[in-house]
């Protein structure tokens, strides 16, 4: 009988026993296996009872998960996390942008003047590409630094998981899985780092939801964008001693918008896009395990911060150059960058938004962090105004919210730019770097497609809506 | 017939040895023996990797944290170990993503040393993948990890009735603290170069229609396939409609899969990765 | 705003247009597809009745087909008609039956048919209702090698999730497995083989009972007007005339009777109880994955705590914590509840 006879054989013979031994094979193998293994841990394992000792893992777990403690422990351990996120990236960051933008922008220009670069190879490199990296690199690194390292060290502790077991019920209602409270948690640190978070979501459907909604948490390339324009055109609405209050009560309704809408198209989507995805609910929850704290730090520093650090920073390139670019191409006349907000205008102002801000954020794709330096350029650049900036092409901010304000007023900008730009920075499409980790971690064009497309449509539809109410109000 | 000299026992322990280990990081091109870290998620694998290799994998106290599989390498009394992190499973016999990786590792990827991490403080169900790595592969070395949590928890486990129990070498440690780890790198060197041979656990409480069926299986197997280690296991899988196995039996690779009693294998160096 | 309602319409025609003559997927051409379509699925649906009759020994007429097809005789006749045309079947009197290559063809679609139940039930969220629906229009799409790619990336399943068989590639089946329930002894043990789906009156009556194929079930009385029996803990009520259409095997005595209709639902914390069994309606990925955990019968599992707004509770499984939802920890039936000393 030849080999290859006898290896069709045992197909063949494979394949008429399966009808034989019945449908629950596969049952039958597991409790096999677990007899043998419950066999011989009876047999090798004994539990010294003598003492009742005191049970630190459950103790904790009570604490962790009891009606009445349970929430404030959550909350207030997300509060230390976010204050000392936000209070110790403030130094970090402000030395980190007067090193970029007042020490090393001046002196590269200055090098590049004494070696006689032409001023287009000048502008591309320093003014257009140098910047945006400077800028990507100071508004994330600090938060970043700061934010996943603490993150880690709740997750080596052990107590993520119990935090996903105490919301769970909520995010099952929008057809979620609990553990996506932590990748929501890690999307306000960053989106593309909240994405790879959803990893340790290991049923496929909820993981997708997971993946498609974290671009509603704000990231913290946005919250400078929130916080600026809150205080410019909501906070000085108050009477000046409200006025912190105001703003800071107004970034906070755009969070909680964004977990609603978190909710909402987690909902959606599991009923429609997503209702044929298989779905296997399991949460484990380990025992908790004193953190490393050195070698957390040291790892979640590589792994995330630098990762993600990385990507933004390969994107930001071509987006610095871009953004010179369409402001110093001349086309009849006028600059790209005006050809194309006057393009866009109609429709920006449609929904409440101009051009200005349009460009801005297709320009601005790879990341949230250069939004605001690239509007107020372009806003100079489209209304003419001398002396405010650096000059066509460089992206800037001003030292004080009311010169911004004073610029921003100068090209038209109303409370409805102002809270429609509030809204869209939360609903517009994840940037670049997210988009590049969501098509790396879902292996599918259609999916980041569709994380692509659904905010910027909530985006233009809820933006349209605030306008057209806006307007009727009287506003 | 006696049972294998208890490998718990400590007079053999290692510890002089651990000079000899040099971290190799991932920088190695030439390796006599590869050795694959499988186990259940949240185990210490990607710590024992870590502590094996002198590499900074992430670890992280969540089930599902490494999800791409990760190589590096020591060297140990001459001879260079490629070390490869498998994903943490709970099973072999679903058919995640996950676990077909580690199933194909451990199958194809034919690894001179197989260590299988247990969490000591719940090892029932650790059990059962250590039962399942043992149906493919008898060239094995459990660790069983997390002995200071275990003895925290006041549980003894007795590590030489385990390892008669397994057939195969058990050694306790605490890979965190780096406990144990000499003398599991003595073990793995003893298994890869033949110095410790492996009578790996069967399983036994099939029920009896499922015996039969594996048996009649395991003899045409046996005419197509002769000196297959693992025929019984290749029978379950072919009983529950492995796609991947059958390919295995019908194109003949699994014949590839025969390979020289175990410390046979000299330990000549191969080149490049596997 | 007048500008932009030109434009706006233009863009909105064209895409009406797209979408109306789009090549091969347009809505036009689909329609044009189902009208087609609908001819060819009507004689596929007759040869899987005469293969269903065939299988269980009994005569196909004219009339049976109607009332399976729910068409109008007349219009059968027609069909009837075209399909001996086609040489799929040849009758002899008022009987019908399947010609060789009429068998062939039934057996692909009844293969498409369960594979893709299966594939329904076991890779994708939907639920049991879902399934067959769903089947019964996929079966007349899939080509033959497209159901060999899918059988093939599912591990070729032998049964479809109601327990049937699913016919090879070859268009084997196996023999009809199992015996009346109707033959059982009072307290012989036995596991539901089948359920027949026609008539499907019986059928609905079966399904209303909740009975499925894998469950476990013990006859206690046996009389001329009805059969008792236990399953899961409850006790069912047939006419023999409807115990007829379930098929069972038989189980060896010595196995334990499971007693309990009590499920890890109910399990409190500070309690413990031992698994009896999985339900059926727990399957696919999410079985294997409980089952991975070491849910299964025998398992003694303690519910630990719940979360602070009631749902999920951690249950202690073989050491591990393991949180489990409402109604996941409903499908999981459980022995009596003690509390934990
Ligand atoms: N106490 C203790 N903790 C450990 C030990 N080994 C690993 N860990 C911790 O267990 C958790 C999971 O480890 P990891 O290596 O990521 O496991 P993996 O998922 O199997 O790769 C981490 O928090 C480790 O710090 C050990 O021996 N003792
Ligand atoms: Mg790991």
């Amino acid at each position: 009988m030849s080999p290859a006879n006898s290896r069709e054989e045992v197909l063949e013979a494979a394949a008429n026993l399966r009808w034989e031994v019945g449908p629950d094979l596969h049952d039958s193998l597991m409790e096999a296996l677990y007899t043998d293994a419950a066999r011989i841990s009876d047999r090798v394992l004994s539990r010294d009872d003598a003492r009742p000792a005191f049970d630190l893992d459950r103790t904790i777990d009570r604490l962790v998960t009891s009606r009445w403690l349970g929430f404030p422990i959550m909350m207030l351990l997300m509060a230390v996390v976010l204050w000392v996120t936000i209070t110790g990236a403030n130094v970090p960051s402000s030395l980190l942008s007067s090193l970029f933008l007042e020490t090393l922008h001046p002196a590269l220009k200055q090098a590049a003047a004494a070696a006689g670069l032409a001023w287009w190879l000048d502008g591309l490199l320093i003014d257009g590409m140098f910047l945006a990296v400077a800028w990507v690199v100071s508004v994330m690194l600090p938060p970043m630094a700061i934010f996943f390292p603490l993150f880690t060290l709740l997750e080596d502790f052990g107590y993520l998981p119990r935090v996903a077991f105490n919301l769970d019920r909520w995010f099952k209602m929008a057809g979620a899985h609990g553990k996506q409270a932590l990748t929501m948690a890690m999307g306000y640190g960053c989106n593309a780092a909240g994405v790879v978070a959803t990893r340790v979501i290991d049923s496929p459907r909820e993981r997708l939801i997971a993946t498609l909604t974290n671009n509603f948490s704000l990231c913290n390339g946005r919250w400078p964008t929130q916080i600026l324009i809150a205080t410019i055109f909501i906070g000085s609405l108050a009477p000046p001693a409200l006025a912190g209050l105001v703003s800071a009560g107004s970034v906070m309704a755009v969070v909680l918008l964004g977990v609603g809408g978190t909710f909402l198209v987690s909902w959606g989507l599991s009923r429609t896009l997503l209702k044929g995805e298989a779905s296997a609910f399991s949460l484990e929850l380990p025992p908790y395990r004193p953190p490393r704290i050195l070698q957390t730090i040291y790892t979640s520093l590589i792994d995330r911060t630098l990762i993600v650090l990385w990507r933004a920073v390969v994107f930001s390139v071509p987006a610095g150059a871009a953004i010179w670019l369409v402001s110093n191409t001349h086309v009849g006349g006028a600059s790209l960058a005006e050809h194309l907000i006057q393009g866009m205008n109609p429709f920006g102002l449609l929904i409440g938004l101009n051009g200005v801000i349009l460009l801005a954020y297709i320009i601005a794709i790879p990341a949230n962090e250069i939004v605001i330096p690239t509007v107020l350029m372009l806003t100079v650049v489209s209304a003419g105004l001398p002396g405010v900036g650096e000059g066509a092409g460089v992206m800037f901010e001003l030292d004080s919210a009311s010169a911004t304000l004073g610029v921003l007023e100068a090209d038209g900008w109303t409370l409805l730019t102002g809270i429609n730009l509030m809204l869209f920075s939360l609903l517009h499409n994840p940037c670049s770097t997210t988009l590049y980790t969501i098509w790396k971690e879902t292996g599918s064009v259609k999916w980041t497609a569709a994380s692509a497309l659904l905010p910027v449509a909530m985006g233009f539809v809820v933006c349209f809506c605030v306008a057209q109410a806006f307007r009727w109000l009287g506003g | 017939m006696k049972p294998n000299p208890p490998p718990g026992a400590c007079e053999i322990c290692p510890a002089h040895h651990s000079a000899n280990l040099k971290r190799l990081g991932v920088n190695m091109d030439r390796y006599h023996f590869v050795v694959a870290l499988a186990g259940n998620p949240n185990t210490g694998k990607s710590t024992l990797f870590n502590s094996l290799t002198g590499l900074r994998q992430h670890t992280g106290n969540w089930p599902g944290k490494t999800v791409t599989r990760a190589e590096g390498g020591f060297a140990y009394q001459g001879s260079n170990y490629k070390l490869v992190d498998l994903p943490g499973t709970y099973s072999l016999l679903s058919t995640s993503t996950d676990e077909e990786i580690a199933r194909d590792f451990i199958l194809f990827g034919q690894p001179d040393v197989t260590v299988i991490v247990v969490d000591a403080t719940r090892l029932e169900r650790n059990l059962n993948l250590v039962c399942q790595v043992l149906e493919i592969t008898g060239r094995a070395v459990v660790c069983l990890n997390l002995m200071d949590e275990a003895e925290r928890h006041r549980l003894t486990v007795d590590e030489r009735s385990l390892a008669r129990e397994l057939g195969v070498p058990v050694v306790p440690a605490a890979a965190r603290q780096g406990r144990g780890v000499p003398m599991l790198i003595d073990m793995i060197h003893q298994v890869a170069t033949g110095g410790f041979v492996c009578k790996p656990h069967r399983i036994q409480s099939e029920p009896p229609a499922l015996k039969r069926a594996v048996s009649l299986l395991v003899e045409k197997l046996g005419a197509a396939f002769p000196d297959l280690p693992n025929a019984r296991w290749v029978a379950l899988r072919l009983l529950e409609g492995d796609a991947r196995i059958e390919e295995a039996v019908r194109s003949g690779e699994l014949a590839g899969l025969v390979r020289a009693p175990q410390g046979a294998a000299t330990a000549a160096p191969a080149e490049g990765a596997g | 705003m007048n500008e932009l309602t030109g434009p706006l319409l233009a863009v909105l025609a064209a895409l009406a247009i797209y979408f109306l003559f789009r090549p091969g997927r347009g809505w036009l051409e689909r329609w044009r597809r189902r009208l087609r379509l609908s001819d060819r699925v009507l004689s596929e649906d007759a040869l899987k009745h005469l293969y269903h009759c065939e299988y269980e020994q009994r005569v196909a007429t004219v009339q049976s087909l109607s009332g399976a097809l729910g068409t109008p005789v007349e219009k059968v006749a027609g069909l009837v008609q075209r399909i001996e045309a086609g040489e799929l079947a040849t009758s002899e009197g008022a009987s019908l039956r399947l010609t060789p290559k009429g068998r062939e063809y039934a057996l692909r679609i009844i293969r498409a048919h369960r594979l893709w139940e299966r594939y329904l039930s076991e890779e994708t969220g939907l639920k049991e209702p879902d399934w067959h629906k769903r089947a019964e229009q996929q079966e007349h799409r899939l080509t033959s090698s497209e159901a060999d790619a899918l059988a093939a990336r599912m591990g070729n399943p032998p049964f479809d999730p109601h327990g049937d068989p699913i016919p090879t590639q070859r268009g084997q089946l196996p023999p009809r497995r199992g015996q009346p329930l109707t033959s059982l002894a009072v307290g012989e043990r036995a596991r539901i083989a089948h359920l027949e789906d026609e008539p499907e009156a019986v059928y609905a009556q079966l399904v209303a009972e909740g009975l499925h194929p894998l469950m476990a079930v013990q006859l206690t009385h046996v009389s001329a007007e009805r059969i008792c029996f236990r399953a899961e803990g409850e006790e069912h009520v047939l006419a023999p005339i409807v115990a007829a259409n379930v098929a069972v095997v038989p189980l060896p005595r010595e196995q334990p009777v499971e007693e309990s209709l009590e499920t890890l639902a109910v399990l409190e914390p500070g309690q413990e109880a031992t698994v009896v069994g999985l339900s059926p309606n727990c399957r696919g990925l999410e079985r294997r994955r409980l089952m991975d955990l070491g849910l299964l019968p025998g398992t003694v599992v303690a519910a630990e705590m719940r979360s602070p707004v009631g749902d999920p509770t951690a249950f202690r499984i073989r050491g591990a914590l393991i949180a489990l939802r409402g109604e996941q920890a409903a499908n999981i039936r459980i022995g009596s509840r003690r509390q934990v000393a």
